[in-house]
C-alpha cells in the first residue's frame, strides 16, 4: 500500500502527466508559435524525458529525496533545500489550479458560477493530500484507463474535423518559438513531481529507460493532440481556451446524439482533478519527511496548503491573466531552476549507502 | 462450588442456582443401583431423544457408577464428560442435557439438542436460472453439511468458535487448508477472539468486527446465501464464516468485483457472462449517476441535453412547483419509502401498495403537476438499475442520494469530485491486507480475466493472485 | 479518551460535510440560472441599425406538459445596441430572461451587416465561450431580422426550417454550401482572407395563409404570410466583407469542385432539348502551380447517369441510364462554363474562394511573400472537365 510499483509509475508518466498539457497550453503555444506549436512542446517533453530518466536512475538506491540531500549536505541544508523545493511545488500548483478553475467554470456551467462551485476541489485536495503519497500509485492504476479512454475518445471524435495541412508550412512560427518555449515552461514540471516519490518506488531493472519511454509515449499523444488541435482550429487556435473540450464537438454524430463528447471530457476532468492536486501532495510529502513524519502532520499540512490555495484562488479570482503573465513572464525562471537544475543535479547526490 | 461433586443433591442444587430460569428442568430416576438426574433446558432439548437415548438405557443400568460405564450405556453419538459447573450450565443452555449421578464428580453431556430447521430452499435474494438452487438456512450444522457435501477432502477445515458473551453463538470458520492464506485464517481467528459483545443474532453483526474501516459505507466482507458460491469462494482461497442462526454466510477477503459476479456467470458461455457483467456495471452506474446528471444538467449545464430533449423537459417542468433538485429528491424519497414499505408489508398488501405507488403516486402526481414525467422516468430507470447488483443496494442507494445532493448543490463538477473521492477511498481501502478494488487497483492482469469480463474456464488455470493463495493452480 | 476523539474526527468531518452539502442543496444559487429564467436562443439575425446593431433572437418557448400538438414554439425579439453584446444585454433587460447561446445553431447576417464587415458583427460570438462555433452561419437578402421573424410554411420556427436547407442531403445535392462560424472564421483569419456563406432568401408563398401571433401557433390574430427559404446562392466574402453573390449554377460548380456532390442534378442539352443528369461520383479540385507563373488547374471528373429527358421516349430508352456521348459533351460544356464563370466572378470580386493563397502559403513561405498580393490578378486558370456515363 505504501509502495509505488513501477507499473503504476509508468501509468502516471504515460497517461496522467500529459493530461495537464491539453487545457490552456495549446492556445498559448499557438499564440506564439502558431502552426509550429508542436515544436516548443516537443522540446519541453524531450528535456523532461531526459530529466525523468535522471530522477529514475536514483530509484535503485532506495533513498528518498530528503535522505539523499541529508546524506550529501547534512540535516540543516537538506531541510532548507527541501523546504524551498516544497515552496516551488506549491507555486507550481497555482497555475494548473487556476487553469482548472477556469476550465470548470467554463465547461461545467452554462453561466459563470460563483467561486463556491469550485471550492469543493479544495476539500478533495485536502483529503487527497492527507493520504500517503504512495497511495497515488493505486490511483494511477485507475486513472490510466480512464485517461486513455478519455484521450482516445476526444482524439477519435476530433481527427475527422482536423485539417493537418494547417500545420504547414513548417517554420512559419519560428519568430515566436523562443517565446513559446519560455511560456510553456510553466506547464512542464513532471520530473520535479517525481523527486518526492523517490524512496517509495519499487525498483525493477531498466526502470529509468522504461519510465522515460512511457513518458515519451504520453508526450507523443499530447503532441498528436496539439497537431489535431491546430488542424481543427488553424488560425483561430489562439482563441480556443480549454483545448481538449473544444476539438471533439464538431463530430457529426453530436447533432443526433447530443454532446456525447462530454463523456470523454468528464473522464479527463476526473484525471485532471488528481493531477492538479499532485504538486500539493508532493509538497506535503516533502515537508512531512523533512519534519520527521509526525502522526497528524500530513493532515494538518494538507488542510493548510489547501486553505492557502483556496485563499489565493479567491484573491486571484478575476486575475488569471495577470497570474499567467507573471508566472510565464517575470517568474518563469523559477521553473528551469526546480524542474531542470534540481532533477539534473540530484544525480550528483551521494547514493553510496544503499538501503 | 465450581465443579460437579459426588453428592448428587448438592450438584443439582448448585446447577439450579446457576440456572434459575423456569424452563430449566430436572428429571430424576433410579436404576438398580444408581440414582440419576437429568438437567435440561426444556425449549431446546429434544425430550423424545433424551428419553430414547439416555433415560431408557440408564434406567436399566446395573454396572459400576463410573463415567466410562455410564457412557457406554448412553446411545447418543454425541457425548462428552464435563467437570466444571459453568461449562455444564452453558451446555444445558445450548440444548445438551447434563446427566448427573450419585457418587461421581463428573457429568455427561449428551447431544440431544432440539433442532428447529426450515427446509433448504432457494434464497430469494440470489436466484439463479441455471445452477444449484440450494440456499443456506439458519442451522449451522445443516449449512456446514451443505459445504462438506461439496468438498470430499480432508483439506476442508471447519473450526468452531463461540462469539457473544450471552448468546454464545457458534461460528464456523471454514477454509481449505493449503489454499487459504494462513495469515488470513489467523487474522480471522484473532478478530473473532477479540469480539466482545453480548449477543450475535446474525452474521451481519460480525461484519463490523471483521472490517478494517467499520464506519465505512463501503462493504468489506462478502456475503452469500448460496453454498455453491460459498464453496467457490473457499476454493479461490477465501475464508468463510457461518454463523449459527443466520442464513447469510460471510467470506473474507472481499473484493468489490465479487458482487458483479453471479453464480450463473459460471454456468453460461463466457460471452454471455461478460455481457451480463458489463450490463450490471452499466445498470449500477445508471442507478447512481442518472438522477444526479439529470439535475445537474437542468440546473447548471443545459448543454448536456440535445436541444429537442431540452425543450421537451422544459415543457414538462414548466408548471412544477419545485426546483428540479427538490423535485428529484422528493421522487427519490417516495421511491425509497415505497420500496421499504413494500418489502416489510405482507405480500397481499405489498401488491396493493405497488399499484398505489405506480398508479396513484406516479400518474396522479404527474397529472396534478406535482412532479414531471421525466423525473419519474429517471427515477424508474435508476430504481431498476439499482437491483441489477442486489448485494450492493445498501451502498449504492446511499451513494445515489449523495450524488444527487452534490449535483443539486454544485452541479456536474461536484459529481466528478465525488467520483474522484470515491475512487480514492476505494483504492485505499484494504481488508485482510487485500485491496478492495483489485484487480483494477492494484492492477492484476491475470485476475482481470474473471472481473468485469469473464474468460473461459480453461483460461483461468490459477486462483486469483490478489488472494495470495499458497496453492496457486486450480487447473492442472 | 483523546485517541477515541481523534479516531472519530473523520466521521465528524463527514457529518459536517454532509450538513454543508444538504444546506447548499436546499439553498443553492451558485450562479444558477433556472431553466425557466433562461432564453434558449435558437437563432440570431444581425443587422446594422445606424451606427450600431439590431439583433433579432429567436427564442424557444417550451410547451406545457400537455404536448399533444408537438413541435417547437418560439418568439422573436428584436433589440438594438452599439454592439451585439449590448443587444443581448438589452434582451435580458426587456424580457428578464438570461440569454443562453449554447443552443444557437444559426446566425444570419443581414445584407448591410455582411457588406460592412461580417467579423465586426461576429466578434462577440467568436469571443463567447458559451457560443458553439459549430453553429451554421449564413448571409441573407435584406434584413436578417425580417428573415428570422418570418413565418415558415414548413416548420414552427423559421430557424428550424432554414437549418433543414443545410442538411447533409442538401450538401450532397450540391444545392447549397453551408458553413459554420468556426470554418468561416478560419477562412477569414487564414492567408486567403476570404470565405463564403450560403445566401438566404425568403420566398413568400402566395395564397397560403395561417392565423398566427409571432411564430407561435394557435389563437386568432392578423394574417401572416408564410415563407419558404432558399440557400442556393452563395455569398462571397473578402476581408470580411460581402463582395458578390454566386448564382445557383456557380454554387453547384463550387460544390462539385469541392468534391461534395453525390446525388445532385444538373441540366445539359440533347438536340436542343434539356436533359437532367444525376451526379454519382464527383472528384473535383483546384491545384495551384507556380512553375512559369501562377496557374490553377480547376479539374472536375464527374460520373453521371441519365435522370430525365425533356422528350418522350420509347420504353427501352427509359429503361436505360446510359448517357449518350452528345449529352456528355454538352454536360462538359455546361460545367466548364460554370466553373470558368465562377472563377472569373470570384477573381473580379477579390475573393479567393479556392483558397489559393492559403495553398501557396502552406507550400512555400518565400513564394507566398512574393505573390500574396498579386496572386489572384495574375493567376491563369486551366479548366479540365470530364463527364462520364455510369456504364
Amino acid at each position: 500500500m505504501n509502495r509505488i510499483s513501477p507499473r503504476q509509475l509508468f501509468f502516471f508518466l504515460a497517461c496522467v502527466a500529459p493530461v495537464g498539457k491539453i487545457v490552456l497550453l495549446p492556445a498559448r503555444l499557438a499564440e506564439f508559435a502558431k502552426n509550429d506549436l508542436i515544436f516548443p512542446a516537443a522540446v519541453h517533453f524531450l528535456v523532461q524525458a531526459l530529466l525523468v530518466f535522471c530522477v529514475l536512475l536514483l530509484v535503485k538506491c532506495g533513498k528518498s529525496f530528503y535522505e539523499l540531500l541529508e546524506d550529501t549536505f547534512g540535516k540543516i541544508a537538506a531541510k532548507i533545500v527541501i523546504c524551498l523545493f516544497a515552496l516551488f511545488l506549491l507555486f507550481a500548483a497555482l497555475l494548473p489550479l487556476l487553469e482548472q478553475k477556469l476550465f470548470v467554470q467554463s465547461v461545467f456551467y452554462d453561466t459563470l458560477p460563483s467561486l463556491v462551485a469550485f471550492s469543493p476541489f479544495f476539500l478533495f485536495a485536502a483529503f487527497l493530500c492527507a493520504k500517503p503519497l504512495a497511495g497515488f500509485g493505486r490511483v494511477w492504476d485507475v486513472l490510466a484507463p480512464i485517461a486513455i479512454a478519455g484521450m482516445a475518445g476526444v482524439l477519435l471524435l476530433s481527427v475527422g474535423s482536423a485539417d493537418y495541412a494547417a500545420l504547414l508550412p513548417v517554420g512559419a512560427g519560428k519568430a515566436g518559438f523562443f517565446e513559446a518555449l519560455r511560456t510553456a515552461a510553466s506547464w512542464f514540471f513532471d520530473s520535479a513531481l517525481l523527486l518526492p516519490l523517490l524512496g517509495k518506488i519499487d525498483y525493477e531493472k531498466g526502470i529509468a529507460w522504461k519510465g522515460t519511454l512511457c513518458y515519451l509515449a504520453g508526450a507523443a499523444v499530447a503532441l498528436f493532440f496539439l497537431a489535431t488541435f491546430y488542424g481543427v482550429f488553424a488560425e483561430t487556435s489562439v482563441n480556443q481556451l480549454f483545448a481538449f473540450t473544444k476539438t471533439s464537438k464538431y463530430f457529426s454524430g453530436i447533432t443526433v446524439l447530443g454532446r456525447i463528447d462530454y463523456l470523454f471530457i468528464f473522464a479527463l476532468a476526473l484525471v485532471m482533478a488528481f493531477y492538479c492536486a499532485m504538486p500539493v501532495q508532493a509538497c506535503v510529502e516533502c515537508v512531512n519527511e523533512a519534519f520527521g513524519r509526525r502522526p497528524y502532520l500530513p493532515t494538518l499540512l494538507s488542510v493548510a496548503f489547501a486553505a492557502i490555495l483556496f485563499t489565493l484562488s479567491v484573491l486571484l479570482d478575476y486575475r488569471f491573466g495577470e497570474v499567467l503573465f507573471a508566472v510565464t513572464g517575470a517568474l518563469v525562471w523559477v521553473y528551469p531552476v526546480f524542474t531542470v537544475l534540481v532533477p539534473a543535479l540530484s544525480l550528483l547526490l551521494r547514493r553510496d549507502h544503499a538501503k | 462450588m465450581k465443579n460437579v461433586s459426588k453428592d448428587l443433591a448438592k450438584t443439582t442444587e448448585a446447577l439450579k442456582k446457576l440456572l434459575p430460569a423456569e424452563d430449566i428442568l430436572t428429571f430424576s430416576f433410579r436404576s438398580e443401583k444408581t440414582a440419576f438426574t437429568c438437567v435440561f433446558a426444556d425449549p431446546v432439548t429434544d425430550k423424545e431423544l433424551l428419553g430414547e437415548q439416555v433415560i431408557r438405557p440408564l434406567s436399566r443400568f446395573a454396572g459400576e457408577p463410573k463415567a466410562e460405564e455410564v457412557g457406554r450405556h448412553i446411545t447418543s453419538p454425541e457425548m462428552k464428560k464435563v467437570r466444571a459447573l459453568d461449562e455444564l450450565a452453558q451446555e444445558i443452555l445450548a440444548g445438551n442435557p447434563a446427566v448427573l449421578w450419585e457418587g461421581m464428580d463428573e457429568a455427561i453431556v449428551t447431544g440431544t439438542k432440539k433442532v428447529f430447521t426450515r427446509a433448504i430452499a432457494e434464497p430469494s435474494t440470489d436466484v439463479a436460472v441455471k445452477g444449484p438452487r440450494e440456499g443456506f438456512i439458519e442451522d449451522m450444522k445443516t449449512n456446514t453439511s451443505l459445504i462438506r457435501r461439496r468438498f470430499k477432502t480432508g483439506e476442508l477445515r471447519i473450526e468452531t468458535a463461540e462469539v457473544g458473551r450471552r448468546s454464545r453463538t457458534s461460528v464456523a470458520v471454514c477454509y481449505l487448508d493449503g489454499t487459504a492464506e494462513r495469515e488470513v485464517v489467523d487474522e480471522v481467528r484473532a478478530k473473532l477472539g477479540e469480539i466482545d459483545i453480548d449477543i450475535v443474532p446474525d452474521s451481519s453483526y460480525l461484519t463490523h468486527f471483521l472490517s478494517s474501516r467499520p464506519y465505512s459505507l463501503v462493504k468489506q466482507v462478502g456475503t452469500t446465501e448460496k453454498p455453491d458460491i460459498f464453496c467457490a469462494k473457499l476454493a479461490e482461497g477465501r475464508v468463510g464464516l457461518i454463523v449459527d442462526g443466520s442464513p447469510i454466510a460471510l467470506t473474507v477477503p472481499y473484493l468489490l468485483i465479487e458482487d458483479f459476479q453471479s453464480s450463473e456467470d459460471y454456468f453460461v458461455p463466457p460471452y454471455r457472462a461478460t455481457f451480463t457483467r458489463l450490463l450490471r456495471l452499466f445498470a449500477l452506474l445508471v442507478a447512481i449517476y442518472l438522477p444526479a446528471f439529470y439535475v445537474a444538467a437542468q440546473l447548471f449545464k443545459l448543454q448536456l441535453f440535445p436541444v429537442r430533449l431540452l425543450l421537451t423537459i422544459a415543457g414538462s417542468i414548466r408548471d412544477i412547483p419545485f426546483s428540479p433538485s427538490l423535485e428529484m429528491l422528493l421522487v427519490l424519497l417516495v421511491l425509497e419509502v415505497l420500496n421499504e414499505a413494500s418489502i416489510r408489508m405482507p405480500k397481499y398488501v405489498g401488491m396493493a401498495l405497488s399499484v398505489v405507488g405506480a398508479l396513484v403516486l406516479g400518474e396522479t402526481a404527474v397529472s396534478a403537476g406535482f412532479v414531471s414525467t421525466p423525473a419519474i422516468i429517471i427515477i424508474a430507470f435508476s430504481g431498476i438499475g439499482l437491483y441489477a447488483v442486489p448485494n450492493l443496494i445498501e451502498q449504492t442507494s446511499v451513494l445515489r442520494l449523495a450524488m444527487l445532493l452534490v449535483a443539486g448543490s454544485v452541479g456536474t463538477y461536484g459529481i466528478i469530485l465525488l467520483t474522484a473521492f470515491c475512487f480514492l477511498y476505494l483504492v485505499t481501502t484494504e481488508n485482510f491486507r487485500t485491496p478492495l478494488f483489485a484487480p483494477f487497483s492494484p492492477l492484476i492482469g491475470k485476475d482481470l480475466r474473471d472481473s468485469v469480463i469473464k474468460y473461459n474456464l480453461g483460461s483461468l488455470p490459477t486462483r486469483p493472485k490478489v488472494l495470495k493463495s499458497p496453492n496457486k493452480r486450480r487447473l492442472k | 479518551m483523546q485517541s477515541r476523539f481523534l479516531k472519530t474526527i473523520p466521521m465528524k468531518l463527514y457529518v459536517l460535510l454532509a450538513a454543508v452539502v444538504i444546506f447548499a442543496f436546499f439553498s443553492n444559487d451558485f450562479g444558477l440560472v433556472d431553466i425557466q429564467k433562461t432564453a434558449i436562443i435558437l437563432a440570431v439575425g444581425i443587422d446594422r441599425a445606424g451606427d450600431g446593431y439590431s439583433l433579432t433572437t429567436q427564442i424557444a418557448v417550451p410547451k406545457g406538459s400537455d404536448r399533444t400538438t408537438g413541435g417547437t414554439s418560439s418568439v422573436e425579439i428584436e433589440t438594438k445596441g452599439a454592439t451585439v453584446s449590448d443587444c443581448l444585454t438589452e434582451l435580458e433587460a426587456v424580457t428578464g430572461w438570461v440569454p443562453k447561446l449554447v443552443f444557437c445553431n444559426l446566425v444570419v447576417l443581414g445584407e448591410d451587416a455582411a457588406k460592412e464587415d461580417a467579423f465586426a458583427a461576429l466578434n462577440y460570438f467568436l469571443r463567447n465561450e458559451y457560443m458553439p462555433d459549430s453553429c451554421l452561419i449564413a448571409a441573407c437578402e435584406g434584413k436578417a431580422g425580417e428573415l428570422i421573424s418570418s413565418q415558415s410554411a414548413i416548420d414552427d420556427a423559421s430557424s428550424l426550417a432554414i437549418t433543414k436547407l443545410f442538411s447533409d442531403a442538401s450538401v450532397k445535392s450540391g444545392a447549397t454550401l453551408p458553413n459554420s462560424l468556426k470554418d468561416f472564421a478560419i477562412d477569414h483569419y487564414g492567408a486567403s482572407e476570404s470565405g463564403y456563406l450560403p445566401y438566404l432568401r425568403a420566398i413568400r408563398q402566395e395564397g397560403e395563409q395561417q392565423a398566427a401571433g409571432g411564430s407561435q401557433g394557435g389563437g386568432g390574430g392578423e394574417q401572416t404570410p408564410q415563407n419558404i427559404y432558399t440557400a442556393q446562392e452563395t455569398a462571397l466574402f473578402s476581408k470580411g466583407k460581402l463582395v458578390d453573390v454566386l448564382p445557383p449554377e456557380q454554387t453547384f460548380a463550387l460544390s462539385l469542385l469541392q468534391g461534395n456532390v453525390f446525388s445532385g442534378t444538373f441540366s445539359a442539352e440533347e438536340k436542343g432539348e434539356p436533359v437532367t443528369l444525376t451526379v454519382l461520383e464527383d472528384d473535383g479540385g483546384a491545384s495551384l502551380s507556380m512553375d512559369g507563373g501562377p496557374s490553377v488547374k480547376l479539374s472536375l471528373r464527374v460520373k453521371v447517369r441519365l435522370c430525365c429527358r425533356g422528350l418522350a421516349a420509347p420504353i427501352e430508352d427509359v429503361a436505360s441510364d446510359v448517357v449518350p456521348q452528345e449529352v456528355l459533351e454538352s454536360a462538359e460544356r455546361v460545367l466548364s462554363e460554370s466553373v470558368g464563370a465562377l472563377f472569373e466572378r470570384s477573381r473580379a470580386a477579390g475573393c479567393d474562394v479556392f483558397f489559393l493563397r492559403r495553398s501557396l502559403y502552406r507550400s512555400s513561405l518565400r513564394r507566398y511573400a512574393e505573390w500574396k498580393d498579386d496572386l489572384l490578378p495574375a493567376i491563369v486558370p486551366h479548366i479540365e472537365t470530364k463527364v462520364v456515363s455510369m456504364h
